[in-house]
């Protein structure tokens, strides 16, 4: 069994601590993991992107490879778009439509993508896939820094790999208590979002 | 565990008393790491150079040392490094240079192997894997101590920043006897005359001792456990060394089929694993980070042998630049074992950058700002140093004209006035990097009578890191020290000095135009704290300000958002906004609005 997750976002999204939850449950579960991040300028903006790397064989690269992962969560589409590229043909994908945009956009010195542009170009390649927006699912709880819980719940309900309430705990685990009840609320939004979807 | 957590378990395990280093990603967590171990000494030297020659002094103390840093830092280290060799050491010395292929977080993209070994002739261990990264540390402080040589750890950033299961051991109280031991003859690097060998000159002495190592190191590489063959039947070989080496196993298993592999992670070269590996071979692919070093020692083995082998490395067949990857060694492993060139990679589209910027609330947007506003006027150049406030080159502030290594801009100002320019020049530069390699740079200018304007950003941490101390900080790791004054330094060296917070971009400017009106060497001081590092303790330097549009008065000119760039500010159907929760209040945008629409 090899599973390869990446995870697509802006800095400070919250997309590390996402990725290390996944980890944490799937080394809990005995499996062999790798990790790492791209987070050179993270909390300056930048684009960051976690790969976690879950097998019961030897992992030798801590890199998912183009056209590996079966999952890909982007927690900001065109961070999504970017690196759609390393889901293989049978991957699924859960992208937050709300984009943000990028500084030189703002500019007018690069055009940032209509979301439906975005949404078009990733259907065009004939992968599978939820949209949502869960940036506005976030809003909609009180705190838009709940997006990469809102995310977590969401793949809970794509993947096989670990139970949701397992999940649910190790990330409760790692935040301080006042916040689990907000948590709580937000993982289950996203189980939710994904399971009105299936319908 | 991540690779940096590995490297300092292993330090700890294997006895280190005293580490040094400077911050610089990917090896910066190993310092603090290391400090987090009872007994271990860890600070933050002012450069990597001074950490390497606090590290060696502790060995020479008959205590185990690491000096870490990154490969611009081994750069800095350099001078030292051409001497240490020759000297050798006392207690097991190891010396972390950790690479950036690709160059994802750094201002070049270098492989420091050539320096230690090609240059300084000192053994490298090159890391496949976290685990090995771990093994090989400890190897290298027993093998350093036995060989009374430096021995060197070149992660690459996916070692340093992997997380990945660890084996590891206990960590034992060290109880070794501190020493020093006199021994002019070895730790005096000076052209004597050496009477007991005939009157020959120091220099060459001991360079005929590192070269008469070299045999024992070879030895030992051809013993060690972190070189090893996988036979299979093929005409092409491929060799991994470090990170190549996962590559390759990776390609591997997604083939499904064995491939004849050479894992080669050590240098001085295991030669008779080499040999054994070519024989029979037509050519062999050499993946490794970054240069071609292996490669162009393979060929020459190969030379002396009368052996005939296409040798593919990253000067004839790979791309030579850029970061390894398991869908790069594929695509390698599919045209080299059909005799093809490696394919021209295709143009992949272009989605639209995230340019780096300053933090919503950063005390250098203030500077640049300010800066900007200056020398737009007065025509003025203004050279750029390494840190957070080199986001400043980019759109949409666009400022420094220049950005090379530590410390460059304030040599490279005063040059630029030397050649004759006739305007004002300034050099930007943040505290961490003046402690650094500023202060000769400042020197020079002083003693040259240059004519320049240096600013220095001194807001009290070395932020691009993660927020690490310097000697103008409060703090060294755990410790308190008394913070050194950038202006203090700057006027005790005869520098005129000037003083302004950032965050007023009015009295920057006005404090910009006075410095600029004098003539000599000019520092200005722009002392604010960094908002991201200190505002967690409640320390910021301004008085928090609620910031808002005025819809009425904005008439979306978009000033705010192309010539300012705060992550906070955008324009929301065609008029300029603010988020709320992405701003800090600092209030620096009211200066920019020309139409007094921020309020």
């Amino acid at each position: 069994m090899k599973f390869d997750l990446v995870i697509a976002g802006v800095g400070g999204q919250g997309n590390i601590l996402a990725s290390q939850v996944i980890a944490k449950c799937a080394m809990d579960a005995g499996y062999n993991i790798v990790n790492t991040e791209t987070k050179g300028a993270a909390q300056r903006g930048g684009s960051v992107l976690s790969h976690v790397r879950v097998s019961t064989d030897e992992i030798f690269s801590p890199l998912v490879p183009a056209g590996q992962a079966d999952v890909l969560l982007g927690f900001e589409p065109l961070e999504a778009l970017r690196f759609i590229g390393l889901l293989n043909k049978n991957g699924r994908f859960i992208i937050n439509t709300a984009p943000i945009r990028t500084i030189l956009s703002n500019m007018n010195v690069d055009e940032y993508p209509t979301t439906q542009q975005m949404v078009e170009n990733i259907k065009s390649r004939g992968l599978q896939g939820y949209f949502l927006d869960a940036t506005q699912a976030a809003k909609e709880l009180g705190n838009i820094l709940l997006t990469n819980v809102i995310m977590l719940g969401a793949f809970t309900e794509i993947s096989d790999l670990l139970p949701g309430d397992v999940i649910l705990q190790k990330l409760l685990s790692q935040v301080e208590e006042k916040f689990h009840a907000d948590d709580t609320k937000a993982f289950e939004a996203g189980r939710k979002l994904i399971q009105s979807k299936m319908k | 565990m991540l690779g940096n957590e590995a490297i300092a378990r292993a330090a700890a395990e294997s006895g280190v008393k005293v580490v040094a280093g400077y911050p610089g990603t990917p090896s910066t967590e190993i310092v603090d790491l290391c400090g987090s171990y009872p007994g271990v000494y860890a600070e933050w030297s002012a450069n990597e150079k001074h950490a390497f020659e606090v590290a060696t002094a502790a060995s020479l103390t008959n205590q185990r040392s690491m000096a870490v840093m990154k490969h611009n830092g081994t750069n800095a280290a350099a001078d030292f490094l051409m001497h240490v060799c020759f000297t050798g050491i006392r207690a097991g010395m190891v010396l972390i240079s950790a690479d950036d292929p690709g160059g994802l977080s750094s201002q070049c993209e270098e492989d420091t192997r050539i320096l230690i070994h090609k240059y300084a002739h000192l053994p490298v261990f090159d890391p496949s894997s976290v685990q090995e990264a771990y093994a090989m540390t400890k190897a290298a402080f027993e093998l350093s101590e036995q060989t009374e040589l430096v021995f060197a750890l070149r992660p690459v950033m996916r070692i340093n920043h992997a997380g990945s299961l660890v084996e590891y051991g206990e960590v034992l109280p060290s109880n070794r006897k501190v020493e020093f031991v006199i021994d002019r003859s070895r730790f005096v690097m000076s052209a004597v005359v050496e009477k007991e060998s005939g009157g020959e000159l120091r220099p060459k002495m001991r360079h005929r001792w590192l070269n008469a190592k070299q045999k024992e190191l070879k030895a030992l590489m051809e013993a060690s456990p972190f070189n090893w063959l996988e036979d299979a039947p093929g005409e092409t070989g491929f060799i991994g060394c470090g990170i190549g080496y996962a590559f390759i196993k990776e390609a591997q298993q997604i083939l499904g089929r064995k491939l004849p592999i050479l894992k080669l992670s050590t240098l001085p070269l295991a030669e008779e694993k080499v040999l054994a590996f070519v024989r029979g071979r037509k050519r062999v692919v050499v993946f490794e980070e970054i240069e071609p070093v292996v490669a162009t020692l393979i060929k020459a083995l190969c030379f002396e042998h009368k052996i005939s082998l296409e040798v593919l490395g990253r000067d004839t067949y790979l791309p030579q630049e850029g970061e390894l990857s398991t869908n790069f060694v594929l695509t390698a492993i599919e045209a080299a074992s059909a005799g093809k060139p490696y394919p021209v990679a295709a143009k992949s589209e272009y989605v639209p950058a995230r340019t780096r910027t300053q933090c919503s609330g950063c005390s250098h947007r203030g500077l640049l700002i300010a800066m900007k506003e200056v020398v737009r006027k007065n025509g003025g150049v203004v050279t750029g140093d390494i840190g957070c406030h080199d986001a400043g080159t980019f759109d949409p502030i666009k400022l420094q004209a220049t950005i090379y290594c530590m410390g460059s801009s304030i040599p490279m100002a005063y040059g630029i006035k030397k050649a004759g320019f006739d305007k004002p020049v300034y050099a930007l530069i943040g505290d961490s990097t003046f402690f650094h390699n500023g202060l000769t740079g400042l020197a020079s200018a002083i003693s040259n009578n240059g004519d320049v304007i240096v600013v220095v950003a001194y807001n009290s941490t070395t932020a691009m890191t993660g927020f690490q101390p310097h000697p103008g900080s409060s703090n060294n790791l755990s410790q308190p020290t008394t913070p050194i004054d950038p202006g203090t330094v700057a006027a005790a060296m005869g520098a005129k000095v000037f003083r302004c917070n950032p965050y007023n971009v009015e009295e920057t400017i006005e404090v910009l135009v006075a410095a600029t009106a004098a003539t000599g060497v000019r520092v200005v001081v722009a002392e604010a704290l960094c908002y991201l590092r200190f505002s967690r303790e409640g320390k910021i330097s301004f008085v928090p300000k609620n910031i808002s549009i005025d819809r009425e008065v904005c008439n979306g000119c978009g000033l705010c958002v192309r010539t300012f760039g705060c992550p906070a500010i955008t324009l929301v159907d065609g008029k300029a906004n603010i988020e709320s929760s992405g701003c800090n209040g600092c209030g620096v945008c009211v200066f920019v609005c020309k139409q007094g629409a921020i309020k």
